[in-house]
C-alpha cells in the first residue's frame, strides 16, 4: 500500500516537472478548462435572466446540478487521466513495460499523467459548490449533506468503473481509441438535472447510462428528494459496475498477453 | 537447476487480411478475414545461471516473441515455460523483481525530464530502499559513464547516451535475468563496443544469466559463447558459436574498392562478385586464406580500400536452413 | 488538381477504415445533441417563442448545431499538430503539392463523412421523434445557407490551421488549440444561440468573426434574417475567411522558415 503511495507521488511530481517544461501548453489547457466551467456557468445565469426555474428548479439548484457534475467529472479525470493515453501508451511499448514491472499495470496507466491543472481547477468548484449547499438553507453537518457527500464519493466510483472498463477497450483492440471521448460527450447530459430529459430518457439515464445516479441523485439527496430505495440502488449499482470493470480489464489483459506478439 | 527451462513452447496468433482499394476499406467495415500465424513453433531449449546466450534470426523468426514470453508478457499457446522456477505468464511481483527486459527500439524513460527522476520511480517501483538504490545506481553510473547525463532531460541525449541510461533503469534491481532485445541496434561502432562491454562485465559480475537477441554477428561473437538460432518459429541450431561459424561461415568475405580501372580478365581470375557501379567486389575466402589474400590483392591491384566482414546472418542462417 | 482528388479518396477511405472511431464520435455528439436538444424543449415549455425564436426555430436550431458542428466546427487541428512537432511535415514539403491544399482535401474528406453522418442523424430522429422541425420558405434562403455553410466551414480551416501552425515555433501548442476548441463552441453558438447572452457581449462578439461560423448560417437558414441582411453577412464572412486564408499561408510560410526538423 505504501509503495502504491510513493509510486504516485513519485508519477505525479514527475508529470509536475514535465509539465513545467512547457508552460504555454499548460496555460493553453488551463485556460481551456477553465472557459469550460465558467462559460457553462454564465450560459446558466444568462438563461435565468429570461426564466424562473427550469424542471421546476430554482437558480440555485440548478448551479449545485452543474457544480456537482463538475465535482464527480473532474475527480475522475484526476484519477484516470492516464487512459486518455491509454492507446498510444499501448502502441509505443510504455504498456509492455507496466505489465513486465512489478506494480499494478492499471495503477500506473491511469495515473501516470496525473494532472495537477485538474486539481488546481477542482478547488473553486468545490468552494462554489459549499458555497450554494450554504445558501440552500441546509446544514453542512446534517444527515441530508453526509448522504451528498457519499452519493457523490459513489458516483466517482461509478465513472471509475467506466475508466477502468475503457482502459480494458484501450488494450484489448487497439482500435476503439475514441470511447474515452464518447464517455466525456456522453456526461454531458449531466450538466443539467435529469428531469430535464423527460420520464423516458430519465429512465434509460437512470437504469442504462446512470448519469441520472452520477450527477442527479447526490443533489436529490441533498434537497431531501431521494428515498431509502434510490439510494440502495445507486450504492448497488457502483458495487457490481467496479467488480465488472474490474473483471473486464483482467479479461482484457489476458488477451492482450495471449493474443499480440 | 536450470534458470530458464522451455519444452515444446509454441505461440500462434491471428491476423486480418484487409483487401485494398476503397471498396475494400468499405468491405471490412462489414466483415474481415483471419489468419493464424504461428510466431514460435515447438522450440525447447535450456539455460544455466550465469550462461551468456544469443538469439539469431531473420527479422520474424520469432525471436523476440520467445524474448517477451520469458518475460511474462506474452502468455504461450502450448508448452512448458519456467524462469527462475516461476511460469513467467504469471507475472508474480517475486518473479518480476528478478527480471529485466530491454528493448533496443523502445525506452521506459520519461522523455521531457532527466533520466534520474525516471530511476527514482523504479526505485519506488521495484520497493529498494535507498541504500539499495544509492549502490545499485553508483556502480551502474560508474560502469556505463553516465555521471554527467543524469541531470539531463531525456530527449537531450544522444541515442548512445539513452541507451546506456536505458540499460541502468533497466538494471537498478539488479535482476537475475536480463533479457536484451536488439540492444546495439542503431547505435554507432563505438556505443556498440561499449554496451557490449557493459553486458559482459555484468554477466561476470552478478552471475546473471543474459539472453540477447541480434541480427548483428559482431554483437554474438563478442558476448555469446552459444547461440540459438530461430528460423520461421522453429528452432534449427543450439550450440557454440565457435563450431558454428566454422561450420556454417568456413568464409569471409573480403570487399575492395578498386582505384581506377582493373583488368576484366584479372578481376574474372579471382572469382569474386561485382556491384552494379562496378567499383566494389566482393570475394568470398576461406578463413584460413584471409589475411594471405587480403594481401595479395594488395600489392597486385589498386586497392582504394579493403575491409574484411562476416558473412552476414541471412546467410549463415540461410545455409543452416538449407542442410536441415 | 488530380492529387488532391486522390489525396481526398485515401484520406476517405482511411477515415472509413477506423469505423469504431467514427461511430463513437457520431454518438457523442447525438448525446450533447440531444441533452442541448431536451434542455430547450423543457425550458420552452408553456412558452411558444423566447428571445425571438419560435418553437420550432429554437429547436431546429439545437438540431442544426448537428450539422454544423460536423461540417464546420471538424478538423484536422491534432493530426496537423502532430506532423508539424513529429517532423513528418518535412517528407510532405520535398513533395510537389501545397501543404495547404493537400490539407484541404484530407480536411473536406473528414466532413464528407462526417456531414452524411449528420445528416443520417437528423433524418432517423426526424422519422421516428416527429420534433417539429423548421422548413424555409424559400429557397434563396437555403442557397444562402449552404453559402454560409461552406464559408463557414473554410474559414474555420484557416482558424484551425494558424492555431495549429504554432506548433512550428513551440512544442507546447496542444494548450492553445485545446482552448481555441473550447473557446470557440461557445464564441461561435454552438452551444446556444448567441441572443442568450447580454447586449455587449453579442455585440463584441459581432466584431469577431466566429458567430460566422454556426450562429449565422444557422440563422439564414431559420429565416431569422431578412434575404439583404442575409447576403451583406454572406460578404463580411467571405471577407473574414479571406483574411484568415491570407494569414494562415503567411503564418505558414513564416512557420516553416523558422522550422528545425525535431524527432529522429
Amino acid at each position: 500500500m505504501k509503495k502504491y503511495l510513493l509510486v504516485w507521488w513519485k508519477m505525479s511530481s514527475m508529470s509536475l516537472m514535465a509539465q513545467v517544461s512547457h508552460p504555454l501548453g499548460s496555460i493553453g489547457f488551463l485556460l481551456g478548462k477553465i472557459v469550460r466551467v465558467v462559460f457553462f456557468f454564465a450560459f446558466i445565469i444568462a438563461i435565468f435572466r429570461h426564466v424562473k426555474s427550469l424542471a421546476g428548479y430554482s437558480l440555485e439548484e440548478t448551479a449545485l446540478f452543474f457544480l456537482t457534475f463538475n465535482i464527480v467529472d473532474i475527480s475522475a479525470q484526476i484519477l484516470f487521466r492516464g487512459i486518455y493515453n491509454a492507446r498510444r501508451a499501448v502502441t509505443e511499448g510504455d504498456f509492455d513495460f507496466y505489465l513486465i514491472q512489478p506494480c499494478s499495470a492499471l495503477f500506473r496507466l491511469s495515473l501516470t499523467t496525473f494532472d495537477f491543472l485538474d486539481a488546481l481547477t477542482l478547488l473553486p468548484v468545490l468552494w462554489m459548490t459549499l458555497d450554494i449547499l450554504d445558501r440552500l438553507s441546509v446544514s453542512l453537518f446534517s444527515l441530508r449533506a453526509f448522504l451528498y457527500l457519499l452519493l457523490t464519493l459513489n458516483a466517482v466510483a461509478i465513472a471509475s468503473s467506466f475508466h477502468i472498463f475503457v482502459a480494458g477497450l484501450a488494450v484489448r483492440t487497439q482500435e476503439l481509441e475514441n470511447t474515452i471521448w464518447i464517455y466525456r460527450d456522453i456526461m454531458f447530459m449531466g450538466r443539467f438535472p435529469s428531469e430535464v430529459y423527460g420520464p423516458m430518457f430519465q429512465l434509460f439515464l437512470t437504469f442504462v447510462i446512470p448519469i441520472a445516479v452520477m450527477t442527479t441523485f447526490p443533489v436529490r439527496a441533498f434537497l431531501g428528494l431521494l428515498s431509502w430505495k434510490w439510494m440502495g440502488y445507486s450504492f448497488s449499482l457502483s458495487t457490481i459496475l467496479m467488480g465488472a470493470s474490474f473483471w473486464f480489464w483482467k479479461s482484457s489483459v489476458r488477451q492482450y498477453t495471449s493474443s499480440s506478439s | 537447476m536450470n534458470a530458464i527451462s522451455v519444452n515444446s513452447l509454441q505461440k500462434e496468433y491471428q491476423v486480418f487480411n484487409r483487401k485494398p482499394g476503397l471498396w475494400g476499406s468499405l468491405g471490412s467495415v462489414f466483415w474481415r478475414e483471419w489468419n493464424k500465424v504461428k510466431a514460435v513453433d515447438s522450440i525447447s531449449f535450456q539455460i544455466g545461471e550465469g550462461e551468456l546466450v544469443g538469439f539469431l534470426g531473420a527479422n520474424g523468426a520469432g525471436k523476440t516473441t520467445t524474448l517477451k514470453i520469458l518475460s511474462g508478457l506474452l502468455t504461450p499457446t502450448s508448452g512448458q515455460v519456467e524462469v527462475l522456477g516461476f511460469k513467467p505468464w504469471r507475472r508474480e511481483r517475486e518473479f518480476q523483481k528478478r527480471i529485466s527486459l530491454v528493448m533496443g527500439q523502445r525506452t521506459q524513460l520519461w522523455w521531457e525530464i532527466p533520466a534520474q527522476e525516471t530511476f527514482r520511480l523504479n526505485q519506488a517501483v521495484y520497493g529498494l530502499s535507498d541504500k539499495q538504490y544509492q549502490e545499485s545506481l553508483g556502480e551502474l553510473v560508474e560502469m556505463l559513464e553516465l555521471k554527467d547525463y543524469l541531470a539531463v532531460p531525456v530527449k537531450k541525449l544522444s541515442l548512445g547516451q539513452r541507451m546506456r541510461a536505458e540499460l541502468a533503469a533497466a538494471l537498478l534491481h539488479r535482476p537475475k535475468i536480463l533479457l536484451l532485445d536488439e540492444p546495439t541496434l542503431g547505435l554507432d561502432v563505438v556505443m556498440q563496443k561499449k554496451v557490449r562491454e557493459f553486458i559482459l562485465e555484468y554477466n561476470k559480475k552478478w552471475r546473471a544469466s543474459i539472453l540477447l537477441t541480434s541480427h548483428n554477428m559482431d554483437d554474438l561473437t563478442a558476448l555469446c559463447p552459444r547461440v540459438l538460432i530461430l528460423e520461421k518459429g522453429k528452432l534449427i541450431y543450439d550450440g557454440n558459436l565457435e563450431s558454428l561459424i566454422r561450420r556454417y561461415a568456413e568464409n569471409k568475405i573480403i570487399k575492395i574498392v578498386f582505384e581506377g580501372d582493373v583488368s576484366a580478365s584479372k578481376i574474372a581470375a579471382l572469382g569474386g562478385t561485382f556491384d552494379s557501379q562496378k567499383t566494389t567486389m566482393l570475394v568470398s575466402v576461406p578463413r584460413a586464406d584471409v589475411s594471405k589474400k587480403a594481401a595479395f590483392l594488395l600489392s597486385s591491384f589498386p586497392v582504394a580500400d579493403l575491409t574484411i566482414e562476416e558473412p552476414s546472418v541471412d546467410e549463415i542462417v540461410r545455409k543452416i536452413f538449407s542442410k536441415t | 488538381m488530380k492529387k488532391y482528388w486522390r489525396a481526398y479518396l485515401i484520406s476517405l477511405q482511411e477515415t472509413l477504415q477506423r469505423r469504431s472511431s467514427l461511430v463513437m464520435d457520431r454518438l457523442g455528439g447525438i448525446a450533447v445533441m440531444l441533452s442541448l436538444y431536451y434542455f430547450w424543449k423543457t425550458l420552452l415549455l408553456g412558452r411558444t417563442s423566447f428571445l425571438g425564436y419560435s418553437y420550432s426555430q429554437m429547436l431546429t436550431y439545437v438540431l442544426g448545431m448537428n450539422i454544423l458542428r460536423s461540417f464546420a466546427l471538424t478538423g484536422r487541428g491534432w493530426e496537423l499538430v502532430g506532423e508539424i512537432s513529429s517532423g513528418k511535415i518535412s517528407s510532405y514539403l520535398v513533395r510537389p503539392l501545397s501543404y495547404h491544399g493537400y490539407a484541404l482535401a484530407l480536411d473536406l474528406s473528414q466532413k464528407t463523412v462526417h456531414l452524411f453522418a449528420a445528416f443520417f442523424e437528423i433524418g432517423a430522429l426526424l422519422i421516428f421523434f416527429h420534433p417539429p422541425f423548421y422548413w424555409p420558405k424559400s429557397i434563396l434562403s437555403l442557397f444562402l445557407f449552404a453559402g454560409a455553410l461552406l464559408t463557414a466551414s473554410l474559414l474555420f480551416f484557416f482558424l484551425e490551421f494558424i492555431v495549429s501552425s504554432l506548433a512550428f515555433w513551440t512544442s507546447e501548442s496542444g494548450g492553445p488549440l485545446f482552448f481555441f476548441e473550447l473557446f470557440i463552441q461557445f464564441a461561435a453558438g454552438a452551444f446556444f444561440p448567441l441572443d442568450v447572452l447580454p447586449r455587449f457581449l453579442q455585440k463584441v462578439l459581432s466584431l469577431s468573426p466566429f458567430p460566422y461560423l454556426v450562429f449565422l448560417p444557422i440563422n439564414i437558414y431559420l429565416g431569422r434574417v431578412g434575404e439583404g441582411r442575409a447576403f451583406q453577412d454572406l460578404l463580411i464572412s467571405f471577407v473574414w475567411t479571406a483574411v484568415f486564408g491570407a494569414t494562415s499561408v503567411y503564418v505558414w510560410r513564416k512557420g516553416l522558415l523558422s522550422y528545425s526538423a525535431e524527432g529522429g
